[in-house]
């Protein structure tokens, strides 16, 4: 304990460690408070949603209520779903970024719908978003190395390295002293502006440590590389060069390879081509005999087929069946969509075994509910959601029942739920292994380089 | 000072380090007593830092034994530690410490601590001048900087000194000032191992001097009468070692 007092005083007399571990914590800090503010901004949006819905549906109420047409309601009528952001996304913003946490639908072709956020959003997922999770990954590795590259080769280039080790009762527990002071602050930097923003937003307790757990095993695997590559008999400026080489590896150049790896073994069609499919599928429908269209909806939906034929005039239920054929041709699409977005989620997880950044982020997403398969699970709730619309409209319009004021309460109401998040299990594991490898390479190196 | 009993300090026998292929040390074999002064003269490369280095511990010696206050570097190296202070040829302090700082740190790299008082009295000691005391290292002098590594190997109170070159680039002055230093800490018990070049400078503080060469002593000379040592015999050995 001693030994912790003594190179703590001694780290608060170092300037320049003093000042980058001062910069890591607002560097942590304001990702932090700037990802409070966008969740903060999100929680509003999604609040403005009740009354602007309610003045919405009321509009619309004391116009269609008037000739209480089913169609009219069903066709104008827009319901709201919203994907809260999670007690955690302040820190981990993820998909919320690219994918839309706002959507409301109508009880017309659902594919066309899901995917109309991909026209404003894609240019956020290119700079992504400067957060807490960015801050640990990118730039923390950063601070890890300056801090410790120049341990032993430091104070060997400044030629105190023999008086400095023969003073010392072990000269290993002064190094594991310095490590640790080190270690504690880089990990206090990153930490407590954390912690603070867990206490704002109601961070369940389970998510606010294993955060701690991932800042602490990421820390951990590039301080035991740090020391690692710092125990070889070369200049600091070598130890500098060689670390900053294995960030750029390691942190961007590994997994960009890796993401285009996957993206092309796993290739994904655009969200918009499927709503392009639905919409070719539709427009066909004023094209072709209205029993064409009426065969293939019985077909999947035999419990409407005793419904009124048609005439050649316009009837709202021809249009939603047309809606739903449209749906149901893009409907292999979708299943390829979903699946190759959580095949391409899982080889990303792959990649993060053997990639601490990625463990890391990715695990950080997982716990915030912020990853595509929370991206996915608000798909398959706004799918659930909309498959309740249209079982509330359809008895009104293949009936030819009277949608009157009342009914527009009836309608099903979306229930939104908070993603909970995930135990990263598997990424930290990966973390720590890959922690524990480089230590063991490491030992065996340092004694078969005798250093 | 602590004393040693038995009178030999730092016993090495029989010494040999291989780094890999290499043979520094060839069983190499020397001793000082507690009050001595020796100076280890010898070329570069014939094994004067790796002798220092097997003393502290730092290495394991292939074979041979080294002991120093009677204990093993090998097996105690925190225990051998406590009993010497190592002053290197440049001795490095923190710039950014002043010299009480910077005592102060190292001795409790050692566990231990000391107090104002006894903090002034070892650089009264040593001779550092007293306002140097609280000011940063960063404008200190070699010789200012022996003083103050003197002045901590006195507040750890270590019974034997090793010093790596000390003379060399100190000022006559600052050479006289240390060797009376030197003088001082024998009289008080100290066993002290000067490595060196510098011929003449260990010649006029060194109760034995011994040629070291290829990881052997090749030669020793001892102290005698008033003029101490033959310096033109001193001379001839050095260069026929440097030669070799």
């Amino acid at each position: 304990m001693n030994a912790l007092f003594r190179e703590a005083r001694f780290l608060l007399g170092l300037k320049s460690a003093v000042a980058a571990i001062l910069c890591l914590f607002l560097l942590s800090a304001v990702a932090v408070g700037a990802g409070l503010v966008e969740v903060a901004r999100q929680q509003a949006t999604i609040a403005r949603i009740a009354p602007q819905q309610a003045a919405d549906v009321a509009a619309i109420a004391d116009w269609a209520s008037r000739e209480k047409d089913p169609g009219n309601a069903a066709y104008y009528t827009f319901h709201a779903t919203w994907d809260p952001p999670s007690d955690l996304a302040f820190a981990a913003i993820g998909t919320r970024d690219v994918s839309p946490y706002v959507l409301r639908v109508r009880a017309l072709g659902l594919e066309a719908q899901l995917y109309e956020g991909e026209i404003g959003n894609p240019e956020a997922a290119l700079p992504g978003r400067f957060d807490f999770a960015f801050v640990l990954v990118y730039l923390a590795p950063l601070f890890v190395i300056l801090l410790f590259h120049d341990l032993r080769s430091g104070e060997r280039e400044a030629g105190r390295l023999g008086a400095l080790e023969a003073s010392a009762g072990s000269p290993r527990g002064l190094w594991r002293a310095r490590i640790a002071v080190r270690a504690a602050g880089l990990f206090l930097a990153l930490a407590v502006p954390f912690l603070i923003g867990a206490a704002v937003a109601g961070t369940a307790l389970w998510k606010t440590g294993s955060v701690l757990l991932i800042v602490l095993a990421y820390l951990a695997f590039w301080i035991t590389l740090s020391v690692v590559v710092a125990r070889a008999k070369r200049g600091s400026l070598a130890n500098a060069m060689t670390l900053a080489a294995a960030w750029m590896t390691l942190t961007l150049i590994v997994p960009a390879i890796g993401h285009v790896v996957i993206n092309s073994a796993i290739p994904l069609r655009q969200g918009m081509e499927l709503g392009q499919r639905q919409r070719t599928a539709v427009h066909r429908a004023w094209d072709i005999p209205k029993s064409q269209t009426m065969d293939a909806f019985f077909r999947t939906h035999p419990e409407w087929k005793d419904t009124a034929p048609l005439t050649e005039a316009f009837h709202w239920k021809w249009y939603f069946a047309f809606h739903q054929v449209g749906d149901e041709s893009a409907a292999d699409l979708a299943r390829a969509y979903r699946a190759g977005v959580l095949k391409r989620a899982a080889w990303s997880e792959r990649l993060g075994l053997v990639t601490p950044g990625v463990a890391a982020q990715l695990a950080l997403h997982r716990l915030a509910g912020a990853d595509p398969s929370a991206q996915i699970a608000y798909q398959d709730r706004i799918r659930a959601f909309h498959g309740a619309l249209r079982g509330f409209y359809y008895p009104y319009l293949f009936r030819d029942r009277p949608f009157g004021r009342d009914d527009f309460a009836r309608a099903p109401v979306y229930q939104a739920a908070p993603d909970p998040g995930g135990w990263p299990g598997g990424l930290l594991l990966g973390l720590v292994g890959m922690t524990a490898l480089v230590a063991a390479v490491g030992a065996w190196w340092s004694r078969r380089e005798g250093l | 000072m602590t004393s040693i009993d038995g009178g030999k300090a730092i016993e090495i026998e029989d010494l040999v380090v291989r780094y890999g292929e290499r043979q520094v040390l060839d069983h190499l074999s020397l001793c000082v007593a507690a009050g001595e002064v020796y100076g280890l003269l010898g070329g570069n490369g014939a094994g004067k830092s790796t002798t220092l280095q097997a003393i502290l511990g730092f290495i394991q010696p292939s074979a041979g034994r080294v002991s120093v206050a009677g204990l093993d570097p090998a097996s105690d190296p925190a225990g051998v530690r406590r009993t010497i202070a190592y002053i290197p040829e440049n001795v490095a302090l923190y710039e950014h410490l002043t010299a009480r700082e910077n005592v102060d740190y190292f001795l409790q790299l050692g566990g231990l601590r000391a107090d104002r008082a006894e903090m002034d009295a070892a650089f009264r000691a040593v001779g550092l001048a007293e306002e140097a005391w609280s000011r940063s290292v960063s404008g200190f002098s070699k010789g200012m900087r022996q003083k103050t590594a003197i002045a901590l190997a006195l507040l750890r109170r270590a019974s034997v000194l090793l010093l790596d070159e000390p003379t060399s680039g100190l000022d006559p002055g600052a050479s006289a000032d240390f060797n009376a230093l030197v003088s001082r800490l024998r009289g008080e018990g100290a066993a002290i191992l000067i490595v060196t070049h510098d011929l003449i400078g260990v010649a006029d503080i060194a109760d034995r001097i011994g040629f070291l060469e290829r990881g052997r002593i090749s030669a020793e000379m001892v102290a005698e009468g008033p003029d101490r040592f033959d310096l033109r015999a001193l001379h001839d050995r050095f260069s026929r070692v440097r030669a070799g």
